[in-house]
């Protein structure tokens, strides 16, 4: 929310999340996070994204660095941690935390100390659980305020896909909290048990879009795009995946205008009370006094600062919610939102900022 | 470690460079006429002489075509800057030393965008004048300008050119109705105070001139080594100043532009730089609080491309033109957004959404042009229209480049 200084020189137009942005990603580098069982090809389809004109300019950070074998050709070592790739992209061993990396390659950009690069995928571990980079991403404000989590990728070898979901907890949270699914090896599996295995990744995580990739190769976009639950339909619940009971995930939906302080107050109780269990929450919703649809995300017991965008996408005015939880069920949701909705329409709460402290002085 | 190459291209897409069939020296004057046959002409001042003025049909922006492209009558002046309202574009003429011909103002009727044809020239030439470096015809009625006059003349040789206001409504009979000069800058008055290292003493006189249509009464006014002005101008005989802001000493002058933000109280006010090699840093863009016209206050300045990587590589570094948020339909309009230049620190813009700590959005900082012979870019201007594509020029020999904003 805008604060009461810049509201100052308030251009009289209602703005409380300041200025509308065309996407969500507004002015910030867009960052994918491409994650994936061990195995399942994620070197390969970003090594196939790296050839492609639209992966041109493109920072790639790795960690566990050696792991997965990105090819001598395309990375010229180097004795620092960002080294130059065949087609000016950038490859950048996590050798030091998250944090520090993009805070350094922001830096040495700006200085032209590193070519101009557009765009970030960070690829991680086979074993890596990526809620712990989501809430990285979104706890530090100042690399919030210039890096766009634009997408979670999440690369599944449909041949061992199954049981690795079975055995390991890191992999359903992977599949949980995708935006995109790329389904790897369909051929070897056959069509049957890769269609059997959408049904399960599906139960598992309703809202992501699921790709198979074609010979270790999908379009650009299905890397790039943006975050795809906030133009496409929300998919409506599914029968849960037998082992995937700690995990899930389901979208609210809601026609009428929304009061941000019933909306807010709700987000923030859940993430005090239960933010151990929410992987995930992202949206849009329809805010009342504004023109545009309000971007939220929530990681854990963090929440992003939310952003209006000019527009709605494809006109389509209404809030959509889509939450990835561990043993909360839908329905507490949806009551704990009924509630302060319907609390905050009777008291007709109107768009304010939060307190300050020192009022009292 | 992977060094930079010179460039920083960041949330801009270059949809197009065209350099101007070899005449790529571009000035500051660019403005966008909708030709009476639909056509999208963006029309470009050159740097120096021998070239005067290019049309270029920008409607598919990534495809840009020159449709005219004209000569000056002599070498030894500049047609630095121009202004288009509706059919008419009104071309500034400055000589390299007073007393010179032909210096003044001419009106050029642009309905057939291939043969504009002259309405009227407007004579400034004297034994003291150098004519007219900037002008501002933004209502169709007025040309706003920084000139010399035959009847003026400055205590000091650099203080040559003041503010001036010409009717232009019958564009065929342009006729001055009021100047206004910084006092103690004409010859007779006690001399203002100048800078006092010589080589940072470039004058006080009169640069860009804005009045915007919705604020008919107001001018707001750079005066280089003045530091600049808001003018009340409703009597256009007796225009009167209100207030005055001066950054300099202790930095060092050419203020050259101020954008005032009329919804937010703001105004935008850039420096220019004028030495190469960033010997004048530093030339910024600053913000001011201009809630109070009478006390215009600076609260913060934008942060510059990166001076060690970019200010050494050949020409000028530090702020220059911004786009002015002309209150016209083919112009971009915002209070939240700003594009400012920087000649061999690209283009730069910024959201000053909180104006107290304005951040870059994007940059374009393209290489060197071909056939440059300074080795660096040197973004001279800029413009963006409504459609958000942004054109801007380079000083020397890139021409125009045009991009599409991502962010």
């Amino acid at each position: 929310m805008s604060n009461l200084l810049t509201r100052t020189f308030d251009a009289g137009d209602h703005r409380p999340f300041g200025r509308r942005l065309r996407s969500p990603r507004g002015a910030r580098v867009p960052l994918v996070v491409v994650t994936g069982f061990l195995g399942a090809g994620k070197t390969t389809l970003i090594r196939d994204l790296l050839r492609q004109p639209e992966g041109a300019d493109t920072l790639v950070i790795v960690n566990e660095f050696g792991e997965v074998g990105i090819d001598d050709a395309l990375l010229k070592t180097g004795g620092d941690a960002t080294v130059l790739m065949g087609n000016g992209c950038l490859c950048c061993t996590l050798r030091s935390d998250l944090q520090k990396t993009l805070v350094e390659v922001l830096a040495e950009r700006a200085r032209g100390e590193l070519p101009p690069f557009q765009q970030i995928i960070l690829e991680t571990s086979g074993l890596a659980d990526p809620v712990p980079i989501l809430q990285t991403l979104t706890a530090d404000r100042g690399l919030a305020s210039q890096i766009h989590l634009q997408a979670v990728v999440t690369v599944i070898d449909a041949v061992l896909g199954s049981r690795t979901l079975e055995e390991a907890p890191e992999a359903r949270r992977q599949v949980a909290v995708a935006d995109r699914l790329i389904l790897t090896k369909v051929d070897l599996a056959g069509v049957e048990a890769a269609r059997n295995f959408e049904a399960e990744l599906l139960a598992l995580n309703p809202s992501a879009k699921i790709v198979r990739a074609e010979n270790g190769k999908v379009s650009p976009q299905t890397i790039l795009a943006d975050n795809a639950q906030l133009t496409e339909p929300v998919y409506p619940p599914r029968e849960r995946a037998h082992h995937a009971a700690d995990v899930e995930s389901f979208a609210l939906r809601f026609d009428k205008p929304l009061d941000w302080i019933a909306v807010e107050q709700s987000l923030e109780l859940l993430a005090r009370l239960r933010g151990h269990d929410i992987l995930r929450a992202k949206g849009l919703l329809d805010i009342k006094g504004c023109k545009g649809p309000v971007v939220v995300h929530q990681v854990q017991h963090l929440t992003a600062k939310p952003v209006e965008l000019e527009s709605w996408p494809s006109g389509e005015r209404s809030s959509r919610l889509v939450f990835i939880t561990r043993n909360i069920a839908r329905r507490d949701i949806e009551t704990l939102l009924d509630i302060a909705i319907r609390l905050a329409g009777e008291a007709n709460v109107p768009m304010s900022e939060p307190a300050t402290d020192g009022s009292n002085d | 470690m992977a060094k930079g190459n010179g460039t920083l291209v960041h949330n801009f897409k270059l949809l197009a460079n065209h350099q101007l069939d070899g005449f790529g020296g571009m000035g500051e004057g660019m403005s966008i006429q909708i030709a009476p046959d639909g056509r999208r002409i963006l029309w470009l001042a050159h740097e120096s002489a021998p070239k005067n003025f290019t049309g270029v049909d920008v409607t598919d922006p990534k495809n840009p075509k020159v449709v005219v492209q004209t000569n000056l009558p002599t070498s030894h002046m500049r047609s630095n800057s121009l202004e288009v309202s509706g059919n008419i574009m009104a071309v500034a003429y400055q000589t390299q030393k007073q007393g010179q011909k032909p210096a003044g103002m001419e009106l050029f009727d642009i309905s057939k965008p291939e043969n504009p044809k002259s309405i009227a020239f407007f004579d400034r030439s004297g034994p003291h004048s150098r004519g007219v470096h900037v002008l501002w015809f933004h209502d169709g009625e007025y040309v706003h300008m920084a000139a010399g006059a035959p009847d003026f003349e400055a205590g000091h040789e650099l203080d040559d050119q003041c503010y001036q206001i010409i009717d232009v409504k019958n564009p065929s009979k342009p006729t001055e109705v009021g100047r206004w000069w910084m006092p103690g800058t004409k010859k007779g008055e006690t001399p203002i105070k100048r800078h006092e290292k010589p080589a940072l003493d470039k004058g006080f006189r009169a640069h860009n001139t804005n009045v915007y249509p919705s604020h008919p009464d107001r001018c707001y006014l750079a005066y280089l080594d003045g530091g600049m002005l808001i003018m009340d101008i409703k009597d256009k005989a007796n225009p009167k100043p209100i207030s005055r802001w001066d950054n300099s000493p202790p930095y060092t002058g050419f203020t050259h532009t101020m954008i005032p933000m009329f919804k937010r109280g703001l105004a935008i006010v850039a420096d220019e730089s004028t030495v190469d090699g960033g010997k004048d840093w530093p030339k910024l863009v600053w913000i001011l609080d201009i809630r109070d016209e009478k006390n215009p206050i600076p609260i913060a300045t934008c942060p510059p491309p990166a001076f060690d990587e970019f200010a050494h590589r050949g020409g000028r570094f530090g702020a220059h033109n911004m786009h002015e948020n002309l209150e016209l339909p083919t112009s971009f309009h915002s209070e939240d957004i700003i594009f400012c230049t920087y000649f061999g620190g690209g283009l730069v813009a910024y959201d000053i959404s909180n104006p107290y700590r304005p951040e870059t959005v994007g940059t374009f900082i393209p290489p060197a042009p071909n056939g440059s012979k300074i080795g660096a870019i040197q973004i001279n201007d800029c413009f963006v229209d409504e459609r958000r594509i942004v054109y801007c020029v380079d000083r020397f020999t890139g021409g125009l480049y045009i991009l599409e904003p991502t962010f």
